[in-house]
Parts: structure tokens; C-alpha cells; sequence
């Protein structure tokens, strides 16, 4: 069966979370993806979090995730000249703008990632996740009215970076193909601009109607209401309600009729305004019910409630089961943990589901013998 | 580096026919658009882009309320876009003209919606054996959940995402009203552009589908691969970091205004001591740090307090600690770095007049790749594509208009 990024070379040779994401991507779809480590491996190596019982060198469960599926070269042990030929085969080099003058060696696509692009007046700042959510506007909304607003965890902005650096390499690699591009070519990504898709909007629509929404407490977002994460009897629902129709069925799953043909509730503004009545009504019905039989009544009627699943649920849902969402990475020493698959499935040329994890420079030797 | 309105546009030559609505699919089709693809926007004229409005009146029909959503114009700029009534027997002809013609379809309706229409990949198939559908339900067009239906925020919900955010004693805490729909549309934009690539080297055409949810777990690795590596789930901590003090959000002068430091070493630790003064002294090493987070949040608060939140990033980022400032939805458009880069596009559009356009977040060079059109009205091109495309002319179109398969002004719904 073809694969469809089959007979592509791509390089990362920076290892940062965004860079490896990003190739993480071509591997899963059939390029040959290399890590073009140091002797002491990528920085992702080290990141938490770390799976018990193995080796040190292999402890990061987020590096095995990113890792699958590649190839791994120790740098230092291979010539300059091996290095040159090798960069000048590729038709993409990754990489985090360290290191211009070795990715300036691939003639085809260069694609860097950094926080804040290489040019501006942030191009020379310490970057990380936070900072991109403090600034795209999103962090100011999360959390109590009275502060501090809550900084999302992990790699969130990061990963947002690298899928978006793969969409912007993944077009120029494309376009050399369809004959849209002839010569060689640099694209920048910055990961603060990638994470401004969130906020884009809300942005522009300030702009028009000189509103500035006030942080309104946690799980409560204007212009909408009920949207949020409420406790029920065993667990927790994920409630959105935006149209008149599913407002009338979400009174009539909750039994509180008497609200649904309410003119001012028929609008989500409406409801928004009127939050001090509904919200103890909505709270008080949500703990009479079981989140599981809740979810599945209000989807076969049409209204988009979720389960919010935790962290161990989420690996035992039928629906993630049966599509395979989650699938082994292979460690050095055949240790298997868990990971997401590729969230998009073409048919005719499925991706890879997970797979090996190299450790550092595992694949230098027979790299060298051809 | 030139402007790069001058290459030829990397995707020139690909047709994607777009039948997504909302956020998340159009979000897929702007970044084809964006690249040079030639993106046809079909939407009717009584179901047209829910984006426009989910809420709509005779009043806002007669304010043309249709072409003022700041959501559906930011989201489908270089595009072009017909209405085409799919229920009418000719409309659905029509489409499937189009498909004939194109590289690919996009579409984003819950489950049971094409299949009402007689419309579907193999349908597609029929009249273009090379075509890619690129469908992106909310959970994934297989499964027992594939006709579920979701937002943005119950796609954030469902994904399990809520429980690594907030503090311990809150639930667990969503990160925006629509998180999932943003992410939903990269991952279809990538999804599109692998499919694209074998439809080029092989000419085979598939079905690609993206579960949205799924779409969200990249986003929350770090909380399932530590369910996955120790068999703990972690804890909610708010602010509190296990690895860095001072780390969190704090307060500045003016109203709600915020700045977020995050000391990552000891060397960018050594330099806050020496901004801040005396009252950091006692603190020692990390480890101290950490048992005292409290108090030194506080101390770091104290003198966060009075300092203006944009010079107080540029003083920490010069002396080597990360940090920003919270930006609020206004003030991003004011944003200094943003500005030097050239981010916002100021393009004139119908009804509304001059709107800022976000860039790609990627460029060729120093300058970003050019928006050549803002986001159409309804029904803009439906002169100019059913003509170019299929051929019509102007009497075909007079009768269309009058048997309301197309138009340029949304109807209230009949049923």
C-alpha cells in the first residue's frame, strides 16, 4: 500500500517540541523523518513527563510520543561532509533558528520555528508557552473574577506551532510538486502568531464594537450560557446550549420546562443576562442526573453535551477504542506506552498507529554503511 | 525579502469546494485560500454559514446583518461564494458540477446531513474519481459516536483537556469558548494538504476524515502520557509549577491588567533578586522556592503591583527572565510586536468598511504573505463561477434567481 508522504526526507535538526511535533507529523504519514541528534540526545530526551521503571536515557514519555517512527543520527559522529550530503538530500530541514548556517544547507524547504519569528520587537525574547497565552489574549479569560488568570499547562502552544509549521512546509513541499515552485525557500513560523487562531476573532471583533470582555469567572465564556463543565451525579458534564431549539430541549432533559419558552432565554445573550436565576436551577438539576445517561439523551436529541472524561477514562472509551486513538510506542528494550495517533485518517493511505522509538544515534552506523 | 503577491501562489491550480460552516472548516479552507487554491464557498440563502447568525430575524436579514459577523469574515477571506439551494434537485446538480471540477470537498455538517442530501464520497466519487472529501465531524466519522454533535467548547470538554487546568478545588477548567474549532480546522488543513499531495504523485482521490476530539489530545499529551507512563493522573495546581518558582501570573497597574513570570533557572532567578530588591533575599534555592510559594508570590506581587505591564515585560525579558504581558482582545490589535511584523491586514469589505485581517502565522522571508480579497458576501460569485465554471448564461441565471436556488439575501427558513 502507498503511503502518502512516501519518498520524502525530512530533518529536524533542533528537537525542540514544536520542530518534533511538526516532524512527528511527516513520519506518521511515511517520510523518513531523521533526528539529527547531539551525543546527548534532543532536548526532548529530558522533558517530563517520565515513565517508570526505564532507562534514564529513555525516560520521557513526551519524547517517545513525539519520536516515532524516526530515524536517529548522532551529529557529532557523522563527517562534515556526511552531514553537507546528508542536509543537501533533504527536501525539508527543521529547525528553531540556532543553528542557520547547517539548515541553510537543504536546498529545498527550510522551515524554522521560533516563539516570536525571527524579526519584531519580541524576536529576541525568552519564550514559552505561558507567554504566548498571556499575549494572544486567551489567558486573561480563564479563571476567577478577581484574578490571577490561570496559565494553560503543558506544551499547548508549542504543539499549535509545530502543526502549524507542518501546514506552511507541507504547502511549499507541495507546490515544488505541482510546479508552483522552482527555487529554494525559508519559511518562518512564529508560535505566538500560530497561537492567535484562538483569538484572532475575538480581536477583530473588539475592534468593531469597542467591548472588552471582563473575565466572568471560571468555565464561563461569553457571549453563551450554559456552556461550562458542571458536576453531576457521578462525574462531569461538558454543556454548551446555543440555539433556541436546543435550549427548549435542554429544559425538557433537565425537567425545567417552566424556563423553555422563556422570550428573553431564547437567545444565549439572553440567558448570559439572566445567569443568577438559571445557574442554581441548571446546577441543582445537572447533580440529579448521571453525566453518562445525560450525555447520550442529549446527543440523540439533537444537543451537544460531552462526558469530560479524565486522564485514565479517556483510554477506555469505546468510540477512542474503535478509532484507535491511542496506540503503543515502542521503547528501546520493547517497553510499549500508550500515545495519541494522528487525529486525521485518510483511508486509502492510513498513518502509522505509533510505533519504534530510536534512541540516540541508533541508526548512525548503518546510516554510514549506506 | 519582496512582497510575496509577486510568486506564483504555492497551491494555484488546486479547487476545493467548500461546504463547511462555523469556525473549524472554513478555518481549513482559509489556509488553502490563503496559499493561492481557488476556495468556492457554497452556502443557500435559508441555510446559509451559521457563523453569519444562529439567531437569525427578519430584522437582521433587513439590516444585513448577514455580512456584518466579524466571525464569518475573518474566517473566509480569499475565498469566493455561491449559494446553491443542495435541497432542490438542480442546486444538488449544480454541486456536483463543481466537484467535477475540483481537487477536493470539505464539509463539517454532523453526521446525518450529506447522506440526507444524497450527497457523499461515493456520490463525489462518481463525478470525479480523483476526489478528496475531507469530512471533520466532531468525533470522527466511524465509530458509536460518529453522528454526535459538538461546538468548539464541547470538543475542548469531551477531549478531557478541562482536567490539567485550574486550581484543585475548582472542576476542571475549559480555555476558551471554542478551543476545539481552531485546532480542528489546522488539523484539517493539514489532513487536506497530505491527501493533496498523494492525489498529485498517484491521482488517487480518498476519504479523509479528522475527529476534531482526537484533534485535542497533542494539546493535552502531557497530562495522558503521565496517566499513561506512572499510571497517576496529575494533579490540577494552578499556577503552581513543579519545576519553576517564581512562576504565575501577576498583578500590574491599571484594570485587570496581568504580567506572567516564569523564572526556568537559577541564573534568571540570580537577575530577579537583583531587579527586586532586598525582600527576595531570603529565598534560596529552587527547592525553597517552591516550599515558599506563597510568600514569594506575594513579594513578587508587591512589586508587580504599581509597574505599567508592558514596560515591565521589556525590563524582565532585558535582564534575561520570561515574561509578558496579558494582552485583552483590544489590545492585541495595538500590540507593538505585532505591528513591526506587519500581522494585521487592513482590507475594505462590503457593508462593514475597513476590517484588520490576521496574517499566516508563517512567512517567506520578513513580510507576510499578502490577503488579496476580504471575506465575500453571500452569494458574490454566483454569476462569475456558474458561468466560468459550468457554462451558464445569463438567462440560466435569471431563472435560478427566480426559482431561488440561488440569491443574494438570506431567507428565513420555510420549515
Amino acid at each position: 500500500m502507498s503511503i502518502a508522504l512516501q519518498g520524502l526526507r525530512v530533518i529536524d535538526i533542533s528537537g525542540t517540541i514544536a520542530t518534533s511535533y511538526c516532524a512527528k507529523l511527516w513520519a506518521d504519514y511515511g517520510a523518513e523523518v531523521i533526528n539529527l541528534e547531539p551525543a546527548e540526545g534532543f532536548q526532548t530526551r529530558i522533558l517530563p513527563p517520565f515513565i517508570l521503571g526505564t532507562d534514564e536515557a529513555d525516560k520521557s514519555a513526551m519524547h517517545a510520543y513525539l519520536s516515532t517512527n524516526k530515524l536517529s543520527l548522532n551529529k557529532q559522529a557523522l563527517g562534515q561532509e556526511s552531514l553537507a550530503s546528508l542536509l543537501k538530500s533533504a527536501d525539508l530541514v527543521l529547525d528553531d533558528n540556532t543553528d542557520a548556517e547547517l539548515a541553510s544547507l537543504c536546498p529545498n524547504v527550510r522551515a524554522s520555528i521560533s516563539w516570536y519569528g525571527n524579526t519584531g520587537e519580541y524576536s529576541n525574547f525568552i519564550g514559552s508557552d505561558a507567554q504566548c497565552f498571556a499575549l494572544n489574549g486567551m489567558l486573561r479569560g480563564i479563571g476567577h473574577v478577581e484574578g490571577p488568570p490561570l496559565i494553560p499547562t503543558g506544551y499547548q502552544a508549542q504543539i499549535v506551532g509545530g502543526l502549524t509549521s507542518f501546514i506552511g512546509s507541507m504547502v511549499h513541499v507541495l507546490a515544488g510538486e505541482l510546479g508552483n515552485r522552482h527555487d529554494r525557500v525559508e519559511i518562518d513560523t512564529s508560535i505566538f502568531e500560530a497561537c492567535l487562531c484562538f483569538t484572532d476573532v475575538g480581536a477583530v471583533s473588539s475592534y468593531n464594537t469597542n467591548i472588552q470582555v471582563p473575565r466572568l469567572g471560571i468555565n464561563r465564556f461569553p457571549p453563551t450560557y450554559p456552556l461550562g463543565v458542571f458536576p453531576c451525579r457521578d462525574g462531569w458534564i461538558g454543556v454548551t446550549v446555543l440555539t433556541p431549539s436546543q435550549w427548549q430541549t435542554f429544559c425538557q432533559l433537565l425537567d425545567i420546562v417552566e424556563y423553555a419558552d422563556v422570550e428573553l432565554f431564547q437567545t444565549a445573550i439572553g440567558r448570559l443576562q439572566s445567569i443568577d436565576i438559571l445557574e442554581p436551577v441548571i446546577r441543582k438539576k445537572l447533580l440529579e442526573h448521571s453525566a453518562e445517561e445525560l450525555f447520550y439523551r442529549a446527543q440523540e436529541n439533537a444537543v451537544p453535551l460531552a462526558r469530560v472524561p479524565t486522564m485514565e477514562e479517556l483510554f477506555g472509551i469505546d468510540q477512542f477504542l474503535q478509532r484507535h486513538a491511542f496506540a503503543p510506542a515502542i521503547l528501546p528494550g520493547d517497553i510499549p506506552l500508550l500515545v495519541p495517533t494522528v487525529p486525521f485518517r485518510l483511508y486509502r493511505t492510513p498513518p502509522s498507529f505509533a510505533g519504534p522509538v530510536a534512541s540516540v544515534g541508533e541508526h548512525t552506523e548503518s546510516f554510514q554503511h549506506g | 525579502m519582496g512582497n510575496v503577491k509577486e510568486r506564483t501562489a504555492p497551491l494555484e491550480g488546486i479547487r476545493i469546494i467548500d461546504l463547511s460552516m462555523g469556525w473549524a472548516g472554513p478555518l481549513t479552507t482559509r489556509h488553502m485560500a490563503d496559499m493561492g487554491a481557488d476556495v468556492i464557498k457554497v452556502e443557500s440563502c435559508e441555510r446559509f454559514d451559521w457563523w453569519r447568525s444562529w439567531e437569525a430575524t427578519p430584522e437582521w436579514i433587513e439590516n444585513d446583518g448577514a455580512e456584518k459577523s466579524v466571525a464569518f469574515n475573518t474566517v473566509n477571506r480569499n475565498k469566493r461564494d455561491i449559494t446553491l439551494d443542495l435541497e432542490h434537485p438542480e442546486g444538488r446538480q449544480i454541486l456536483l458540477q463543481l466537484v467535477g471540477s475540483a481537487n477536493a470537498v470539505v464539509e463539517n455538517f454532523s453526521g446525518g446531513v450529506l447522506p440526507k442530501l444524497n450527497l457523499g464520497y461515493e456520490v463525489f466519487r462518481e463525478v470525479k474519481n480523483d476526489i478528496i472529501l475531507l469530512s471533520m465531524p466532531a468525533f470522527g466519522s466511524t465509530g458509536p459516536w460518529k453522528n454526535f454533535r459538538a461546538y468548539g467548547s464541547t470538543v475542548e470538554q469531551a477531549s478531557g483537556l478541562p482536567h490539567l487546568n485550574g486550581e484543585a478545588a475548582d472542576p476542571p477548567t475549559m480555555h476558551h469558548v471554542a478551543y476545539g474549532d481552531a485546532n480542528g480546522g489546522l488539523n484539517g488543513a493539514a489532513a487536506l494538504l497530505v491527501a493533496l499531495r498523494h492525489q498529485k504523485r498517484t491521482g488517487e482521490g480518498q476519504l479523509v476524515d479528522i475527529s476534531q476530539v482526537e484533534s485535542m489530545f497533542p494539546l493535552a499529551a502531557h497530562g495522558i502520557l503521565e496517566f499513561a507512563a506512572t499510571g497517576e493522573a496529575p494533579a490540577r495546581r494552578g499556577n503552581a509549577s513543579q519545576t519553576m518558582a517564581p512562576h504565575g501570573t501577576y498583578p500590574c497597574e491599571g484594570d485587570d491588567a496581568w504580567i506572567v513570570i516564569q523564572v526556568m533557572n537559577e541564573d534568571q532567578w540570580v537577575s530577579l533578586q537583583q531587579l527586586v530588591g532586598n525582600s527576595l533575599e531570603p529565598f534560596g534555592a529552587l527547592a525553597d522556592r517552591i516550599e515558599n510559594r506563597d510568600q514569594l508570590d506575594q513579594l513578587i506581587s508587591d512589586w508587580t503591583r504599581n509597574q505599567e505591564p508592558q514596560q515591565l515585560m521589556f525590563l524582565l525579558q532585558k535582564n534575561g527572565i520570561p515574561a509578558a504581558a496579558t494582552h485583552t482582545s483590544a489590545s492585541l490589535l495595538a500590540d507593538v510586536h505585532l505591528k513591526s511584523r506587519g500581522y494585521w491586514q487592513w482590507l475594505d469589505r462590503a457593508v462593514v468598511g475597513k476590517q484588520p485581517n490576521p496574517s499566516l502565522a508563517y512567512r517567506q522571508g520578513t513580510e507576510p504573505f499578502v490577503i488579496t480579497s476580504p471575506a465575500p458576501t453571500l452569494g458574490q460569485h454566483n454569476e462569475e463561477v456558474l458561468a466560468d465554471i459550468i457554462g451558464m448564461d445569463e438567462a440560466d441565471l435569471v431563472r435560478l434567481r427566480s426559482i431561488g436556488i440561488i440569491g443574494n439575501r438570506p431567507r428565513m427558513r420555510s420549515v
